[in-house]
């Protein structure tokens, strides 16, 4: 096993469990810290593909910005464990789970019959200088996707107006009942 | 495909397969979870595997173009604008319940 593969397995691996724990610990704050640990794994992942700006701008955003709203606002709102974590019903939770696993079964066919077909000899691109590589994706950002990011701009101005409205309602978090 | 084969060499459909993993992991807790701050770290799980997809048909291409690695930053400010708008809507619902099951979203009309 080389040292590429066994850092993707280990990665991998890590990626998979954190995700397992977000879903089924029942302390928010444990799904929260399973979650930050998922986005760096994912981070680790883009980096082992040479995608090193977007792991950076992972780590930035995902493990920094959005991990510390996630944990502000439960921190907020000072949850104890939960007694009924997972939704009842039996014949529902029945269903949820069975088209979970049609919608897994079709993604892993999906998978299964391209790579089959059409990457089973590609090569991977030749890899390029880090620098040139984010100089590329920088061109591709402001000069051919230039409206959808300036849009991109607009819609995080939007919603952050529109957050701070929706929270303002009623006069706060700490509003008298 | 031999197990050693696949062991040794890591490529497209390795990363697909992960990706895949981790969607229907994400799936699965939207579906079952029912605290909404929960259901909105799944959908950020989702997302994720989203990107992995991009970014991995972006370096396995036969033409190296970074148009996946593009797309994932537009995916990243979508993904931080649904997790404001979603824990501001969080807020809402604990402000009136005390609690944030999904089940209260249905009183929040009007």
């Amino acid at each position: 096993m080389t040292a590429d593969s066994l850092l993707f397995f280990i990665l991998a691996a890590m990626t998979v469990g954190s995700a397992l724990v977000v879903i089924l610990a029942s302390n928010p704050i444990f799904c929260s810290l399973a979650l930050a640990m998922a986005m760096i794994s994912v981070a680790g992942i883009f980096a082992s593909l040479n995608a090193w700006f977007v792991a950076g701008v992972q780590l930035i955003v995902y493990a920094g910005a959005v991990m510390v709203l996630f944990v502000m606002v439960l921190m907020l709102f000072d949850l104890k464990d939960e007694v009924r974590a997972f939704s009842r019903g039996l014949v529902s939770g029945f269903f949820k789970i069975a088209s979970v696993a049609v919608i897994g079964g079709v993604i892993a066919a999906a998978v299964w019959m391209s790579t089959e077909t059409i990457f089973s000899t590609a090569p991977a691109a030749p890899t390029v200088n880090a620098t040139v590589a984010t100089k590329q994706l920088a061109d591709l950002l402001f000069k051919k996707y230039l409206f959808s990011f300036e849009a991109m701009g607009a819609l995080l101005l939007i919603i952050a107006i529109g957050a701070v409205a929706l929270s303002r309602i009623e006069g706060g978090t700490h509003a008298d009942k | 495909m031999p197990i050693n084969d696949a062991l040794l060499n890591v490529g497209l459909s390795h990363y697909l397969i992960l990706s895949a993993l981790l969607f229907t992991l994400g799936l699965l807790g939207v579906l079952l979870r029912r605290n909404v701050i929960v259901i909105l770290m799944s959908i950020e799980l989702m997302l994720n595997a989203v990107n992995i997809t991009f970014v991995a048909f972006s370096r396995y291409s036969p033409t190296a173009n970074m148009d996946g690695q593009a797309m994932v930053f537009f995916v990243m400010t979508i993904a931080a604008a649904e997790a404001a708008v979603g824990l501001a809507l969080a807020t809402t619902i604990f402000k009136k319940f005390r609690e944030v099951n999904i089940r209260y979203f249905e009183h929040l009309k009007g």
